[in-house]
């Protein structure tokens, strides 16, 4: 379980997130939806551990993302933004680097990485280097990286961004994997047939704050619309003008 | 230790990218062989000409049959001419040196007078003529001396007593010292092959890692930040030491073809002096990697990176200029600059000389504590979040 409470992160000249609190259970897939440059990436990259919140606290799995974060990195498995691969080592290898950081070593780490060229079907490429890959192949690789500890926790920064119809159907269906694997998958998008295709519940988030926390359904029925497109844009607007106000 | 799995990944990610194999290690391995070459060239001129006959032409060798027979017995090549004017031989580039004995030769010897004798050459011409006009004059000097010297035997003087003053040059300099004044620039490339073998990797390392966007799931990790910057350091040190290992090889293989022996002086460098060399520049190359992923880390981009490294190669080189316009020595104070202390400590270990163990502790002691300080640094970088750009 992914709890955000109260965050608040100001870089130089820029408020990315004003006021965040959500949570993200276990078994669900919870997505964090809003238009670029809504504090979406500042949240997750708080959850990944990799900057601090000025106020309010992050935890994982009940550990706090600054005071515990060597613990946390062990119970969270990122995508980063770009799948952030190292063009001239191999698949294998990229996964296998990663594997050993989270202090895997011999045959288990080996029969993991095994498992998971099986289970996301990079069998073709796996030997090959990254450099030439393309953005689906690039995408299965950095997942396999963030799955190799079988962490519990599944932190995806858009995803599906850049990828064709069928690395999307099939990247969608890995996710509902993790899901029905238990695990708590939280992913940020500013698509809205990704988030109505694979979510079970909605953080809707602009200007750095949230506009909306609850299940899909829900953003749907508390605009009295059936469209989610709709819905999200009132939801965003309805919030900015009470703040202009 | 996490810190070996980014040493490894580190190693063998940037042994397959040929950009930072060749520029890494290509001044290391030709450096040597074209400085040698260079030195060769030179050398072989410089030897080639002292070594040639001294060639001239002679106007009026039948008045002075004696000094003829002397000069012919010397190293020369003379060519006898009847009269000419001896400005246009010289003027018209026919000889570059025309000795010219006057009608009267004979006639003044037999007296005891001065014979004046001309050379003419020209000095505005760019050749090799001021040396062989300086053995004929030696010649002819010489010549002179022991005519006059047998002059005052033959009248009962002691011939010593017109030369109340001659002097005898002791240098005192080794011939391998020498010879090393020829490889003043050794300490230089020592510093530089180990400085440019950790060039691209530490740009790699941080800057690369950066802009490629594979910095952050890095630092997601559960790995110590000390231990990342430690291994990148350390990969960045292993290319740095692989750098000065070909310099070493490299240097061992050309030397042997300098003709040293020809110039009166000997060099060797054996196995033993170059691994005393590697031992000794073990520090140098640990700050070496340390300053350069310091300065790398602040870099946005990989361009900017290699700017600002461009620039901290020449910083480690100042000392080593500064010492070599002020004549400062291999002294203990200079054992506290990192690479002004290694270059003091080979020139010593190449010349043969004796090292004080006291110079080199103090050497690595102190090049090994800046080092740890900018390793220091180099973590603290990466605990900020700012490492992310």
């Amino acid at each position: 379980m992914i709890v955000v409470d109260h965050i608040v992160k100001r870089f130089k000249t820029v408020h990315a997130v004003r006021d965040v609190s959500f949570t993200a259970q276990d078994r669900r897939v919870t997505a964090l939806l809003g238009p670029n440059g809504a504090g979406k990436s500042t949240t997750l990259r708080i959850l990944a551990t990799v900057i601090r919140p000025d106020a309010g606290t992050a935890s994982v799995g009940g550990l706090d993302t600054t005071k515990k974060a060597m613990a946390v990195r062990r119970e969270i498995g990122v995508l980063p933004h770009n799948s952030g691969l190292y063009g001239r080592l191999t698949g294998v290898e990229n996964v296998r680097y990663f594997g050993r950081l989270q202090g895997m070593r011999g045959s288990a780490l080996e029969q993991r990485i095994d498992a998971l060229v099986e289970q996301l079907d990079m069998r073709d490429f796996a030997h090959r280097r990254t450099a030439g890959f393309s953005q689906g192949q690039k995408i299965k690789v950095a997942l396999a990286r963030a799955l190799i500890h079988n962490p519990q926790h599944v932190i995806l920064d858009e995803p599906t961004n850049g990828l064709d119809v069928m690395a999307t159907r099939s990247l969608r269906q890995i996710i509902r994997g993790l899901r029905d694997d238990g695990k708590c998958v939280l992913f940020s998008s500013h698509v809205m047939q990704e988030v109505a295709a694979l979510c079970d519940d909605v953080i809707v988030i602009s200007q750095g704050q949230v506009k909306f926390d609850g299940p899909l359904a829900g953003l749907c029925a508390s605009d009295g619309t059936e469209d989610l497109e709709d819905a999200f844009i009132r939801v965003s607007e309805m919030m900015n003008n009470e703040v202009a106000n | 230790m996490s810190f070996r799995v980014v040493l490894a990944k580190e190693c063998i990610d940037n042994m397959r990218d040929r950009r930072t194999l060749l520029s890494s290690f290509s001044l290391a391995a030709l450096g040597p062989i074209f400085l040698v070459g260079v030195m060769v060239f030179v050398l072989e001129r410089a030897l080639g000409e002292s070594d040639e006959p001294v060639s001239f032409a002679v106007i009026g060798a039948s008045h002075a049959p004696q000094l003829m027979r002397y000069l012919e017995d010397q190293d020369t090549d003379i060519v006898n001419i009847a009269s000419a004017d001896p400005k246009a031989l010289v003027a018209s580039g026919d000889y570059d040196l025309v000795l010219v004995i006057h009608d009267d030769y004979a006639d003044r010897y037999m007296q005891g007078i001065t014979n004046s004798l001309t050379l003419a050459h020209d000095s505005s011409e760019l050749s090799s003529t001021r040396q062989q006009l300086m053995k004929l004059n030696a010649m002819l000097y010489r010549y002179s001396r022991t005519i006059g010297m047998l002059r005052l035997q033959l009248r009962g003087v002691d011939p010593s007593i017109s030369l109340p003053i001659v002097t005898q040059e002791l240098d005192i300099a080794s011939p391998a010292a020498r010879a090393l004044t020829v490889l003043a620039s050794l300490p230089y490339f020592l510093v530089l092959v180990i400085f440019m073998g950790g060039f691209y990797l530490a740009i790699d390392t941080t800057a690369g890692e950066r802009e490629h966007g594979s910095l952050e799931p890095l630092l997601s990790q559960p790995a110590g930040r000390s231990q990342l910057v430690l291994g990148k350091i350390v990969a960045t040190s292993v290319f740095g030491a692989v750098g000065l290992v070909l310099f070493l090889i490299s240097l061992y293989i050309a030397v042997p073809f300098v003709p040293f022996e020809r110039l009166g002086m000997a060099l060797e460098i054996g196995v033993w002096q170059l691994l005393g060399v590697f031992f000794v520049s073990l520090p140098l190359i640990f700050f070496a990697a340390a300053l350069l992923t310091v300065v790398a880390s602040f870099a946005k981009s990989y361009k900017e990176a290699q700017t600002y490294l461009t620039l901290v190669i020449l910083v480690p080189t100042l000392p080593l200029i500064f010492a070599q316009l002020t004549n400062v020595d291999a002294t203990l104070s200079t054992m506290f600059v990192p690479s002004l202390g290694q270059a003091g400590l080979m020139a010593d270990l190449i010349k043969g000389d004796s090292v004080p163990a006291l110079n080199v502790a103090v050497s690595m002691i102190m090049t090994g504590l800046w080092g740890a300080a900018l390793a220091l640094i180099a973590t603290r970088l990466y605990q900020r979040e700012g490492i992310l750009g």
